[in-house]
């Protein structure tokens, strides 16, 4: 590289190049998300010590390992419970959560509804691509109806979450969605959850090409990124005549907003509260 | 049919008795009009009790599509098109929609109204090298004015603005398309008032008027002969950089995104299932391979090229 080279984002210098190549299946969406909370990372300019990356367990669980950043490894499910604990120790950090669909929504669903309740202000990137990857393909709570896993053979019969709707309704600060296809748009997003001063939901629609998409016959990664774009409605779209031509896809962008007050600065205001009724009594 | 200004192309009888039918074709982009001009011009010609003809083509235009409408009109009409080079008045929201549709006036009587503002829409510019030019056409007024001596151009959209609405502009063109037909003003604007929403009537009253006056009066004579289209800009610098698409080998793991998603196809796998730069005169650097490698193989550099000579 030369110095007349423009200056741009380099995601080597967020890698932990020591680990590379990663241990995701070629075509993993996974790593196209990686790339875009990198991106985001560095266009806010956030201090990698000042960065708190909390995973779970999962193909999801393992990309928070690849970030040369302060990162945790956690239980399977409670990675929302170790950044809550976290960022109320250590408010000065800017904690984000990655963690799956099996792993948010199934294990550590329980976590999820309190964590959208409680509002404290952090980022939770929920990568989901439908199955339990890592462990073999079983069906999770947002395989779709009749699709084949390991563990559904004859396809699923569940209806699956609409993790948005369900975060929203558990008063999340800000929820919103998006495909890995659409990388500035995915950078936008985790920058405004990143910003947004509160609990940040976001659902990444990823693709799983070697068990779930082999399975399923969806083809190659290409094809099975293309048919997100298809079944997925971007927000400046949203009232335009292009609706009834899309009436069921699912909805990407920012989309739902509670401008709530945040659980440390309502903690804080109770302890001083309390804290003034003591000296009043001493 | 009847230009006010011009006597040298008048032509008796009025289309009320002619034996032909009077050909206007009106064209231009989704979102500005076109179909409500027609539908005005059809239904003063249906009060008027003549027999009117109106063909269009919208819907797929979305905005920003090509968008055009035939109204034909007089005592009898057979056909709802009209054939090559028999329209008597050619009236363009947009030029080069204008120009597009020029072999469809009569080129010898015809008339050609057009606003001289210009869209010009994604796919004139389906060259994405650095450098490429847009291929929407542009031709000066004189150009034109060269093969259609009864032309007039005119800055409808910027005197739609002055009014304060600059989606009147295609009224302002209704109202130059009334000098050249026999219908009088207010039957016009009783079928305009009926035809825009309610909160624009007023506007598209003045809008009309203004029109019709630009093209009368002799006041706007020197103005009918300044106006000027917009000229191509220049053509940009190119060659000041030099694109390196630095790809890691051993990252690669052959997954195929970039080969497939390339906009213009110059990357391909080799026969190690290893991506590689196939035809690297073709990239564009707009990064769509660095950004969709799930593995970080790719990394596009864009390197300013060095000026001094050593």
């Amino acid at each position: 590289m030369t110095e007349a080279s423009m200056h741009t984002f380099e995601i080597r210098d967020y890698l932990r190049q020591e680990l590379m190549p990663h241990f995701m299946c070629p075509g993993c969406g996974h790593g196209i998300a990686l790339r875009a909370l990198l991106w985001a990372i560095y266009e806010l300019d956030i201090d990698k010590d000042r960065l708190a990356i909390v995973s779970g367990i999962g193909c999801s669980g393992r990309v928070g390992a690849y970030i040369d950043a302060n990162t945790m490894h956690v239980t399977h499910g409670r990675p929302l419970a170790y950044a809550t604990g976290l960022k109320l120790a250590r408010p000065d950090l800017e904690v984000i959560v990655i963690t799956g669909d099996g792993d948010c929504l199934a294990i550590g669903g329980n976590h999820l509804i309190h964590a959208c309740r409680r509002n404290l202000n952090f980022t939770c990137l929920m990568l989901n691509n439908e199955v339990y990857g890592m462990t073999g393909g079983q069906v999770s709570p947002t395989t779709t109806v009749d699709r084949f896993t390991t563990t559904t053979p004859l396809g699923n019969h569940e209806p699956g979450f609409d993790s948005c709707k369900l975060a929203a309704a558990a008063g999340a600060g800000l929820v919103g969605r998006e495909i890995t296809l659409q990388v500035p748009a995915l950078k936008n997003l985790i920058k405004e959850g990143i910003n947004h001063p509160g609990f940040a939901f976001l659902e990444i629609i990823s693709d799983c090409t070697e068990i779930y998409g082999r399975k399923n016959q969806l083809g190659e990664s290409p094809e099975m990124m293309l048919s997100q774009k298809a079944s997925t409605r971007s927000d400046v779209y949203r009232n335009t005549v292009d609706q009834p031509f899309r009436p069921n896809a699912f909805e990407t962008g920012v989309l739902a907003r509670n401008d709530r007050a945040e659980y440390a600065d309502n903690y804080r205001k109770h302890v001083e509260k309390t804290m003034d009724v003591l000296k009043s009594g001493d | 049919m009847r230009v006010s200004t011009s006597s040298a192309v008048e032509r008796e009888p009025s289309p009320t008795t002619a034996a032909e039918p009077t050909n206007v074709l009106i064209v231009g982009v989704g979102g500005q009009g076109v179909i409500t001009v027609s539908k005005v011009l059809a239904q003063l010609c249906l009060q008027n009790k003549l027999k009117v003809k109106q063909s269009e083509i919208h819907g797929m235009a979305k905005r920003g599509g090509a968008v055009f409408s035939h109204v034909r009109f007089g005592r009898e009409v057979y056909s709802p098109t009209i054939p090559l080079g028999q329209a008597d008045i050619l009236l363009a929201l947009e030029w080069a929609e204008g120009l597009r549709w020029l072999p469809y006036l009569n080129p010898e009587t015809g008339t050609f109204i057009s606003d001289t503002q210009q869209i010009i829409p994604p796919f004139s510019c389906r060259n994405r090298k650095r450098g490429a030019t847009s291929n929407y056409v542009f031709r000066s007024v004189e150009q034109v004015k060269q093969h259609v001596p009864n032309s007039y151009a005119v800055d409808a959209t910027g005197m739609a603005e002055g009014l304060g609405n600059p989606r009147a502009a295609n009224t302002v063109l209704l109202g130059m398309l009334s000098t050249a037909l026999d219908f009088s003003v207010d039957d016009w604007q009783a079928i305009i008032a009926q035809s825009v929403p309610p909160k624009t009537v007023e506007v598209n009253r003045q809008a009309f008027l203004l029109g019709r006056e630009w093209i009368q009066s002799d006041a706007h004579k020197e103005e009918r002969e300044q106006v000027e289209v917009a000229k191509p800009p220049p053509a940009p610098v190119v060659d000041d950089v030099v694109i390196d698409l630095e790809i890691t080998e051993a990252w690669c793991k052959g997954c195929d995104i970039c080969v497939k998603m390339c906009p213009e196809r110059c990357l391909a796998l080799n026969s190690s299932e290893i991506v590689e730069l196939a035809n690297p005169d073709a990239c564009t650097a707009c990064r769509l391979c660095e950004w969709l490698c799930p593995d970080f193989a790719i990394a596009v550099h864009v390197h300013k090229k060095e000026t001094a000579i050593a």
